[in-house]
């Protein structure tokens, strides 16, 4: 499957090429990604990078590279561009405020004055490497913009003396569009901040850039922001489920769970004065129903007491704020803490979920709320197992297990040894990737990517943010074939991840080729409990 | 906003080439829809997943739990994959005239 392009690649050759008008900054040819391991590595039977439409470049802001996901329409007039210009100013004066971004001052300016530009974090990305070592996705160009910018436009200084010191940008509708979409290229995995000598996070620049954008221009990616954070809101959740829909869903699983494994599960709603309010990903219950269903037979099994709010964004744990925004990022927060009060619970349990994780936890933490203590679903799950207080029968796990390290939860919390220990007691075929633990690729699908499916968006998330993910997992069962009958599971304890991988199996047809198979942890724990009676790993449904 | 246009049919879609307006859908609609997901004939077990999930999302509002979908229509999950390649939300909730589902799915 040969590139459609007709202009081979394209990648900008200094930084003031963002500001440049041309068709296309950047293009990344097909023939330059890297090989796959076999039997992926036949480029003729990999799945197709579809172009985009005629029509969507003729109506949207197409110029960056060979995808979008904000999806920017056309500027009607210079005005309406002049206007965004000086807003982006407005909002550049802000980020660098101390009043205004009460959040991530000083990491960023941290990193916007201490950047030695060594490169040391390039060979770290894997949005680069996977790209074939595409300038434009190298993680220091958009950061090198940003920087560039706050050198002419904030900091105080000869303005000819900064500029042969940290070279010049032009600022000018270009670059504006340019920028929007390239800080949607990067995962926020942070893998590139962990390398660097001296903690520049390009992580946290793409993420600062996308949060002018969105608090000044009002540009949003619409599955994080109109259906996402502005839903959850007002429906109560980003899935779209209100208190009602919500319930009969988990009255639902419940009875599922309890016919599967013969176990009684019943999910208790609003109970005053429980120990632990559980607060989930919202999209568990209508993807993957098992993993909420396992966590409450676990909690109950236990003998802990538990509880669910069935009030507005109470059970619904996602915080796509984290990603853009620091106002929809605080709101939901808010509303999360208020709710714990209210019910006066001793602490907030997290479930499978990393950014939820990350933004309840150390995150809050920054905001500084009235916070409730907090504790994520791996250390509570490693405690439940190792508690003597259920029987396991680790040879009903008797297939090949890997597991994928969720970078919110993994990298950035440090939370690292309770998965594995739970893994390496109840999964007998139980191998690490490599790297893993702080050192782990991205699923490709960090920073809300997972959910992102406009134009062709999938298509370059399956090709190259998720590319060294697939290849990681091809690499740990190298060992144990590619038999589809013989299924092969991808730990993936975060939703996002799960999302994402799922779509990258399915591109790749790996189910059916290889029999991969992907899911939580709770599933794992549960299917090797004596007392169930089916296995709740059921690979026909999976 | 992009516009999904096959023979005399003209219907507002998303970025993601979901219907607009849920109230624009009708049979018709579903054939054309299907064409893009690679589905080149709706046979009758395309339909009876297509008819629950109109039903369950004008009752409810949004699309139904995958689990549900399959023990209500009695399809197991890969039967639906084998139905509907891009699968159950973005395959059969697309031609079944419901919006993208959202949030972590």
């Amino acid at each position: 499957m040969p590139c459609h392009c007709n202009t081979g690649r394209l990648e900008p050759s200094s930084i003031e090429d963002i500001s440049k008008p041309s068709e296309q900054l950047a293009h990344v040819c097909l023939e330059d990604l890297p090989k796959l391991p076999p039997p992926y590595d036949d480029f003729n039977d990999l799945p197709p990078y579809k172009p985009l439409t005629e029509s969507a470049r003729e109506d949207y802001e197409a110029t960056l590279d060979d995808t979008m996901t904000v999806g920017l329409p056309k500027a009607k007039s210079p005005e309406e561009e002049k206007e965004a210009v000086d807003k982006f100013l407005t909002g550049l004066q802000k980020l660098f405020s101390k009043e205004d971004n009460w959040t991530f001052l000083q990491p960023l300016m941290l990193s916007m004055e201490h950047c030695a530009k060594c490169q040391s974090c390039v060979d770290d990305c894997p949005v680069y490497e996977s790209s074939g070592y595409n300038e434009i996705y190298r993680p220091t160009y958009r950061s090198e913009v940003l920087r560039r910018l706050y050198f002419k436009y904030i900091k105080p200084g000869n303005k000819w003396y900064k500029k042969f010191q940290q070279g010049d940008i032009e600022l000018n509708y270009t670059l504006l569009v340019r920028l929007c979409e390239l800080s949607y290229r990067c995962t926020l995995c942070r893998r590139c901040a962990q390398s660097c000598p001296v903690g520049v996070d390009n992580g946290l620049i793409s993420r600062e850039i996308r949060k002018i954008f969105s608090q000044e221009l009002g540009w949003t990616q619409k599955d994080l922001h109109e259906r996402g954070t502005l839903q959850q809101m007002t429906v109560g959740s980003s899935t779209g489920m209100n208190t009602l829909v919500v319930k009969d869903n988990i009255d639902f699983i419940d009875e599922d769970m309890t016919d599967r494994t013969g176990i009684e599960v019943k999910t208790p709603w609003d109970v005053e004065g429980a120990d632990v309010l559980l607060i989930e990903n919202a999209g568990e219950f209508l993807a993957w129903p098992e993993n909420h269903g396992c966590i409450g037979l676990l909690l109950d099994a236990a003998g802990i007491s538990w509880t669910m709010s069935s009030d507005i964004v109470g059970y619904d744990g996602v915080n796509y704020g984290l990603f853009y925004d620091d106002m929809q990022l605080a709101r939901v927060a808010t509303r999360h803490f208020e709710i714990a009060k209210k019910l006066k619970v001793k602490k907030i349990v997290m479930g499978e979920c990393g950014h939820e994780s990350k933004a309840l936890a150390p995150i809050s933490d920054r905001i500084g709320l009235d916070l409730t203590p907090r504790e994520s679903i791996y250390t509570l799950m490693r405690d439940i197992v190792f508690s003597g207080k259920i029987k396991f029968d680790p040879t009903k796990n008797d297939f090949p297990v890997t597991l994928h390290d969720p970078c919110n939860l993994v990298r950035s919390m440090g939370i690292v040894e309770p998965q594995r220990e739970i893994l390496r007691y109840l999964t007998p075929k139980f191998r690490e990737m490599t790297p893993h633990g702080v050192r782990n690729y991205c699923c490709g699908g960090g920073s809300g990517f997972a959910i992102q499916t406009p134009f062709n968006f999938n298509d370059w998330r399956n090709q190259i943010s998720s590319r060294k993910k697939f290849e990681q997992i091809l690499n740990a069962f190298k060992d144990e074939g590619h038999d589809p009958d013989q299924p092969k599971y991808v730990c993936a304890p975060c939703s996002n991840c799960k999302g994402a991988i799922r779509d990258l199996f399915d591109y790749y047809g790996a189910k059916a080729k290889s029999g991969y198979y992907y899911g939580g942890l709770s599933e794992i724990i549960v299917n090797a409990m004596v007392d169930a009676k089916e296995p709740i790993l059921d690979w026909e449904m999976m | 906003m992009p516009m999904f246009e096959a023979g005399d049919i003209s219907v507002e879609v998303d970025e993601d080439g979901f219907i607009q307006d849920p109230d624009l859908w009708n049979e018709q609609l579903a054939n054309a829809l299907a064409l893009t997901e690679g589905v080149e004939t709706m046979g009758d077990e395309h339909w009876k997943l297509v008819k629950y999930l109109r039903d369950y999302y004008l009752q409810f509002g949004i699309a139904p739990m995958v689990r549900k979908l399959c023990k209500e229509t009695g399809l197991p999950l890969k039967r639906v994959y084998e139905l509907f390649p891009s699968g159950p939300a973005k395959g059969a909730c697309k031609v079944a005239g419901l919006p993208k589902p959202t949030g972590c799915v």
